[in-house]
């Protein structure tokens, strides 16, 4: 998968590295079970920090798009289909859109209920 | 075209063929003056340790040139060697059947009217190391004439199209963005091979020594290190690395002119699988099909197989446009 870093972009670098993984399983270049590249590897090969690498990598955990194994490294999860990955895409781009705004975490999550209760 | 191709697989094939009609000749013309069990196997003083029939003999080196020429004559005719590397692999052809042919020959002439003991073994039959030195000069010999073989019929050409500098695509980067391209190119028969290497070493460790143990274990661990191989294509080129930092395989970028992405054939176009170099290239094959194929400074190839190529390929493509417009 193709992982691209901006360091001049006020997006965190670990941020931009979870995105790389989300654009590839988007986009179909990447299925379930494939290994993520170690994050030592990734780190060097980007001219970044191990734990950098990692950060992202839990964001990734923590959607539900990878998992972090000890010994088998992270692999992405069966229920990584490119159309969760383009819902996750989404959704983070719903919350810069709110915070952009001046929103608030309390009021987006208040018009996140409303459209749930109202479909 | 076709036709082309049968010139070529004759071409190739002609040494082994000639090499397996020697000895099945000489076998036939000698027959009745050779022993039951002919010496077949020598120690490094040139006295015979090992003995095999007539009939085995005959199968064994059939199997041997048909199998090794056949592969050959593959390669040569679907592997895609062009200029001189095609030249260098019809006189390797040439070199290896000669160098096989005559020791087979000697060894069978060593054998002419040696005594038998009670189970029929040769004796006093020695085929002492010097023998190799001659089969070595045949060999240079062979490929010579092979390499002027190879160069009186059509050479084939490289086509125009591929692999050349400025072509393909390329993966749009804003400056200063920071590209690398990661894929794993395992195999599910990777890390068995490795433990059947490891496993063949321990018992051989048990049965007959260090000596012979040794280097299968050192294959093994090497392969074990490799078991789950992955690719990475980034500013500083491809790297092949395996689960440590070390032992790793890396290509600079530096080196490299051009990069394609297309379908490989291992066995015609490296001779199998694993880490493969051949006249003109060089390669990681780990299964058949898509892969990277880089043009390097010089001419030669290297080329792995991945999967998702296409990307590795535009990604290394756009690096190699950087470094000319930096320079």
């Amino acid at each position: 998968m193709l992982f691209r870093v901006d360091p001049t972009s006020t997006v965190p670098l670990g941020d931009q590295i979870a995105a790389s993984v989300r654009r590839a399983v988007a986009e179909g270049a990447v299925v379930p079970g494939e290994r993520l590249p170690a994050a030592r590897v990734l780190a060097d090969s980007l001219g970044v920090n191990v734990h950098t690498v990692l950060r992202g990598y839990q964001q990734l955990r923590e959607e539900g798009l990878i998992e972090l194994r000890r010994g088998r490294g992270a692999v992405v999860t069966g229920g990584a289909s490119p159309h969760r990955a383009r819902l996750l895409e989404r959704v983070r781009e719903v919350v810069a859109d709110a915070r952009e705004l001046g929103m608030t975490e309390d009021e987006l999550l208040t018009l996140v209920r409303t459209a749930l209760d109202n479909p | 075209m076709k036709r082309k191709n049968l010139g070529r697989a004759t071409l190739v094939a002609l040494p082994f063929l000639l090499a397996l009609v020697t000895d099945l000749v000489l076998l036939a013309v000698f027959r009745d003056r050779l022993p039951g069990q002919l010496a077949s196997h020598f120690r490094a003083d040139g006295r015979a340790d090992g003995y095999v029939g007539q009939v085995w003999h005959a199968v064994a080196n059939a199997l041997l040139f048909a199998v090794t020429g056949a592969l050959w004559t593959l390669t040569v005719v679907r592997g895609k060697f062009y200029g001189w590397a095609y030249r260098w692999l019809v006189a390797g052809g040439y070199a290896f059947a000669g160098f096989l042919g005559w020791v087979m020959a000697a060894v069978l002439l060593a054998n002419v009217d040696a005594g038998e003991n009670a189970q029929g073994e040769a004796q006093g039959v020695s085929f002492p190391m010097w023998q190799l030195a001659v089969a070595l000069g045949v060999a240079v010999l062979a490929g010579g004439l092979g390499m002027v073989l190879a160069a009186l019929g059509p050479v084939p050409k490289q086509p125009a199209a591929t692999g050349r500098a400025g072509e393909g695509a390329r993966i749009a980067l804003a400056d200063g963005e920071v590209a690398g391209w990661a894929r794993s190119a395992g195999s599910w028969w990777l890390p068995l091979i490795a433990l059947a290497l490891v496993a063949g070493g321990v018992v051989l460790l048990f049965v007959s020594g260090w000596a012979a143990a040794i280097p299968l274990l050192l294959l093994g661990v090497l392969l074990a290190a490799f078991a789950r191989p992955y690719v990475v294509v980034d500013r500083r080129g491809i790297t092949i690395s395996g689960m440590l930092p070390w032992p790793r395989l890396r290509v600079p970028l530096d080196r490299i002119e051009a990069a394609t992405s297309r379908d490989i054939n291992p066995l015609a176009e490296y001779g199998g699988w694993g880490y493969r170099i051949r006249p003109g290239r060089s390669g990681v094959m780990i299964r058949s099909g898509e892969g990277i194929v880089a043009t390097l400074a010089g001419g030669r190839d290297f080329a792995v197989t991945v999967d998702d190529s296409a990307t590795g390929a535009a990604l290394l493509n756009t690096l190699i446009d950087q470094r000319r417009a930096e320079h």
